[in-house]
């Protein structure tokens, strides 16, 4: 993939796209497809993120929406114990505290291998889900938080509205992604990028080159659950609410099947993926109840005939038309 | 005298939780140590064995026949799943068939809540393993001592068949050296079938003998998955001896904690996993290094 600045077409796209989000919660008169979009837009940068992880760094994580949990969770319990007044001041601290319980965890897992690393995320992932739905007095147990204050959304200074407001909070979402995304990009085409995927491409050899690989794969950890902890605390604001399903292995599958189904190591893919996955399963489930084999035999058939994903499609086209 | 009786329930309980996680990380790691393939399903064919158990004790078979047949069930399910989904991915990158197990885990999960339904289910046992005994000062229920020499058995049997017979001397040459004993005319692809079908059919005998401990439900998989992993991870990947020293270990904390701290005795364990990896990165017994 090139960098965006020499890539005119992906621009334009990506501008387009853009326009297109600024506008629909104005047209549409659907609240609810508003709020599905928003949705969509904060497990996009979930997905974005595991795929620092997984597409870059070349590890899996199982459980990345724990992070996305432990940033909702912090961010509700900031505004509700601490200080409610600043929206972004809440944010932050959610990240940070993100970041202090991502840091332990993660020095422990790189000390191990790619495979020990993945079955690690789930039993961490699994510790974190359990902390959540147990520990009563602070978490609300299976409750979850509830009775969160609605903060008042700024962006770039303007007051936009409370956080109950759908439009408002669909704005502040799209442009907290949008940050982040460039962000991200910003990040992964620097050299930084470049040694996180020596690390995926050849462990060994990366080392050989005087790179410290166990650094490197802390640097992409963090990286990622970072910006799940950002998206953990848009999540929050969203929904006003933040239960121990979030943090379930479960909803730790559709992470992961939204990177595959868009495609890993693109960082645009997971974004398109986050949005097919949703939209099916909000389909899917008005259907049939048991979603869980769908989504179970929609992963074995992806890995099996498309591991690359919707990225792979113009790359899988182009083939079909040279021969 | 109270607390000798507890201390011997304690190791009896811890015996018996470390048995099943030691039939379960034997099997992961006999699966992993030929296929390079970590099975995320082995919980939910766990599950499937101890399903099947029930549905054949409902219909009148004797428990201990169930025993014996449900896991074969499981092994047939096993076949299935390596000619259909494994054998396909055998040259593609590890993090595929991590992937494609961990589908296969909601596939069976959501077959089983689709067929037996999300009722808690108990395993219906002989007149005489519903009684107690006293073992010195403390009286311990019939069916747990039995359950013990169940594990005892398939342990026994496990031994007998990687130490003594061709397909296990096979096995074990293999996961070492598979390019050498293909060297010596023997047919390494086989073998490998048969050890994710000698897995599956630990895991299925593991859902069968634990049936009876822990009741029988839709998602009882799910964490003796987690836990089966935290005994490989600890014992050091492929390592068969390792996850017999980390079993038993895991068993014993975990039981010890859930007599202290019940509701966040899996976090004790996590954080056992954790101390080990801090000072063993490959685990206790883990010679190999991970991929």
């Amino acid at each position: 993939m090139r960098a965006l600045k020499d890539n005119p077409a992906g621009k334009l796209i990506l501008l387009g796209v853009l326009v297109c989000l600024v506008i629909l919660p104005f047209v549409l008169p659907n609240r609810f497809y508003v709020r599905l979009v928003n949705e969509i837009m904060i497990y996009a940068l979930l997905a974005m993120s595991l795929d620092v992880l997984l597409g870059y760094t070349g590890l899996l994580s199982f459980m990345h929406n724990a992070y996305l949990g432990i940033g909702a969770y912090s961010t509700g319990l900031f505004l509700m114990h601490a200080w409610s007044g600043s929206v972004w001041l809440a944010m932050l601290a959610g990240v940070l505290f993100t970041l202090a319980v991502a840091l332990p965890v993660g020095w422990v897992q790189v000390r191990t291998g790619g495979l020990a690393f993945a079955l690690l995320t789930l039993a961490f992932g699994m510790m974190f889900y359990t902390v959540a739905w147990k520990w009563y007095p602070v978490t609300g147990g299976d409750d979850g938080l509830m009775g969160l204050p609605q903060p008042t959304l700024s962006l770039l200074g303007i007051n936009l509205a409370s956080s109950g407001n759908s439009t408002a909070m669909y704005l502040f979402t799209l442009g907290v992604v949008l940050v982040c995304f460039l962000f991200t990009w910003r990040v992964i085409h620097s050299p930084l990028g470049a040694v996180l995927e020596a690390i995926r491409e050849n462990e060994e050899r990366a080392s050989f080159v005087g790179i410290n690989v166990r650094r490197y794969k802390l640097v992409g950890w963090m990286l990622a659950c970072g910006l799940a902890g950002v998206a953990g605390s848009l999540y929050i604001l969203y929904r006003g609410y933040a239960g121990p399903g979030v943090m379930g292995a479960f909803e730790g599958a559709g992470v992961l099947m939204m990177v595959l189904l868009g495609g890993m190591g693109s960082l645009w893919g997971p974004l398109v993926g986050a949005a097919i996955f949703i939209f099916m399963k909000d389909f899917l489930s008005s259907l049939t109840q048991d979603w869980e084999i769908f989504v179970g035999v929609i992963v074995i058939l992806l890995v099996l005939f498309l591991p690359r994903g919707v990225a792979g499609l113009p790359d899988l086209l182009r083939r079909a038309k040279a021969e | 005298m109270g607390w000798i009786a507890t201390t011997v329930d304690i190791i009896l309980n811890s015996l018996v939780l470390g048995g099943i996680f030691l039939i379960m990380g034997v099997g992961l790691n006999i699966i992993y140590g030929l296929n390079r393939v970590m099975n995320l399903a082995h919980g939910a064919l766990y599950a499937l064995g101890a399903y099947f158990g029930f549905t054949m004790v409902a219909l009148g078979l004797n428990y201990f026949l169930a025993l014996l047949l449900a896991p074969v069930v499981v092994g047939v399910a096993g076949l299935i799943i390596e000619r259909l989904l494994i054998s396909p991915m055998r040259k593609r990158h590890m993090i595929y068939t991590l992937i494609l197990t961990y589908g296969l885990m909601f596939v069976i999960d959501g077959l089983i809540k689709f067929f037996w339904g999300q009722e808690t289910r108990f395993i219906q046992l002989p007149e005489f393993m519903q009684q107690t005994v006293s073992v010195g000062p403390a009286s311990y229920p019939v069916f747990r001592l039995v359950i013990l020499i169940g594990i005892a058995a398939v342990v026994a049997a496990l031994m007998l068949l990687l130490g003594r017979t061709r397909l296990g001397i096979n096995m074990r040459a293999a996961s070492s050296i598979p390019e050498m004993v293909s060297a010596c005319g023997i047919n390494v692809r086989r073998v490998q079938i048969s050890a994710f079908v000698l897995g599956c059919i630990l895991a299925g005998t593991a859902g069968m003998l634990a049936g009876p401990l822990f009741t029988v439900f839709a998602l009882m998989g799910h964490d003796i998955l987690i836990s089966s992993f935290v005994v490989v991870v600890i014992g050091g990947l492929g390592s068969l001896r390792g996850a017999v020293v980390a079993a038993l270990l895991v068993g014993f904390v975990q039981t010890l904690a859930e007599f202290f701290v019940t509701d966040m005795a899996m976090v004790m364990v996590y954080m056992l996993m954790a101390l080990v990896l801090v000072f063993k990165p490959l685990g206790i017994l883990g010679e190999g290094k991970f991929e």
